[in-house]
């Protein structure tokens, strides 16, 4: 039924709408070809009855035993959290201003102690609670228009299958301006800082207060990765290598 | 006296978080462990976990993923070695079947069924599209898999579904 003017062709508009029925593209396509205006319709009431069948009764609610929770009590926290809970401080403007102070006190001593004496690992790790708002959960993706200000064409080119990227800034690492990337994973936010300039001989790991992550070479630059203690990263820095290419 | 008081506003959030999302975290715990048992224990594990994790929590709007993440992990915490597999519907303990036993609707039974049997590959994204509402996004970013992964994924689910819905059709048709 397909013609070549049309933007999609029966093959397209079946797998489109087979997964997702309410897929409302390929107009053109589906006024003229009443096979597959069945095949949705089809899929329509296929996708009602899905709906039906998968409302199982639910059993009545009963709450486990809750323990009692001290707020100072880091290792209760630490299992499916935000990287900001591996610390106890209760009040989010206080993190980003010991942060803060603690950024300072490591360009300070890079200032007069030359930079070599500071690890690159030490400093990204010293980034991570800058801002609060990175190390929230959060569904909500950062928009297109704002990853590509955060990561310009002419630094790298970054897709969004790396993960959900609910946060990201311009921040300040080894004085050169990098992105701050933040993704969901399985325990929480996953920070992550494209180096383009930053090269490194060979990976390290990287090791903080319940938090670990990798620090990766990737041609003349470095990406860091670090996520909660226990998060799995493997399958990240996978997806988050194959997402980015260094623009030059 | 502060202290009491922010337990139970603590307490407060916890069991409004669980009355507005109990049945999303059973339900995806039914369907992904395809046993009435095995879902109650790992909801209840999973709200021990959140309970726990609370104060991570600072985006309410969140709350749902972050919920279901949780009863995902229980899940495959409870099955760590568990292979992709497909079930033998006429081979079920009772806890399985009990899923499957509810009120007769033929029509919803069958694809009850048919849908009790596809690998977990499949169904996992079907149920987050179709009941929690998903984007092909949200679900690849829970699921860890690229969105074309995930569109596949559904498409096939689909597919299989309605032949298999088509082939029960057909049989009972020769029958009559």
């Amino acid at each position: 039924m397909s013609t070549a003017n049309e933007m999609m062709n029966c093959e397209q508009y079946r797998q489109a709408v087979a997964a997702e029925p309410a897929f409302d593209g390929g107009a053109d396509h589906v006024s003229v070809c009443a096979e597959c205006q069945v095949f949705r319709d089809e899929m329509r009431a296929l996708d009602a009855g899905i709906a039906k069948a998968l409302q199982l009764e639910l059993p009545a609610l009963t709450l486990p035993e809750l323990p009692t929770i001290d707020v100072q009590d880091n290792d209760a926290q630490d299992k499916v959290v935000s990287l900001a809970s591996r610390r106890s401080l209760p009040k989010p403007r206080w993190i980003a201003l010991a942060a803060s102070v603690m950024l300072a006190a490591v360009i300070g001593i890079r200032m007069i102690a030359g930079v070599d004496n500071i690890s690159l690992a030490d400093e990204v790790l010293a980034h991570l609670d800058h801002d609060p708002a990175a190390l929230v959960v959060s569904t909500t993706p950062v928009s297109d228009e704002r990853l590509i200000k955060v990561v310009p064409e002419s630094m790298a080119h970054m897709d969004h299958s790396a993960g959900l990227i609910t946060y990201a800034h311009s921040c300040v690492i080894n004085g050169k301006t990098v992105p701050h990337l933040v993704i969901q994973g399985e325990l929480g936010p996953i920070t992550i800082l494209l180096m383009p300039e930053e090269k490194i001989a060979a990976a390290q790991t990287l090791d903080g207060d319940n938090v670990h992550g990798v620090l990766l070479p990737v041609g003349n630059g470095s990406i860091a990765i670090i996520g909660a203690r226990d998060e799995p990263l493997e399958r990240i820095e996978k997806s988050v290598l194959s997402s980015v290419a260094w623009s030059t | 006296m502060n202290s009491s008081r922010t337990d139970a506003a603590r307490r407060q959030k916890f069991d409004q978080l669980v009355v507005v999302f109990h049945a999303d975290m059973y339900r995806y715990a039914a369907w992904l462990c395809r046993d009435k048992a095995i879902a109650e224990d790992v909801v209840q594990e999973a709200l021990l976990r959140a309970w726990k994790s609370l104060d991570a929590l600072r985006d309410e709007a969140a709350a749902k993923h972050w919920l279901l993440t949780i009863v995902r992990r229980e899940n495959a915490r409870h099955f760590e070695r568990r292979r992709l597999e497909t079930v033998d519907i006429d081979n079920l303990t009772a806890s399985q079947s009990a899923l499957l036993a509810e009120a007769p609707d033929e029509q919803r039974d069958e694809l009850r069924e048919a849908i009790y049997e596809l690998e977990d590959e499949y169904r996992e994204p079907l149920v987050l599209q179709v009941m929690m509402g998903y984007s092909t996004t949200e679900i690849a970013a829970l699921m860890g898999l690229k969105q074309g992964a995930v569109l596949t994924r559904l498409h096939r689910a689909r597919l299989k579904l309605k032949d298999k819905v088509a082939r029960d059709n057909q049989a009972a048709n020769k029958q009559e």
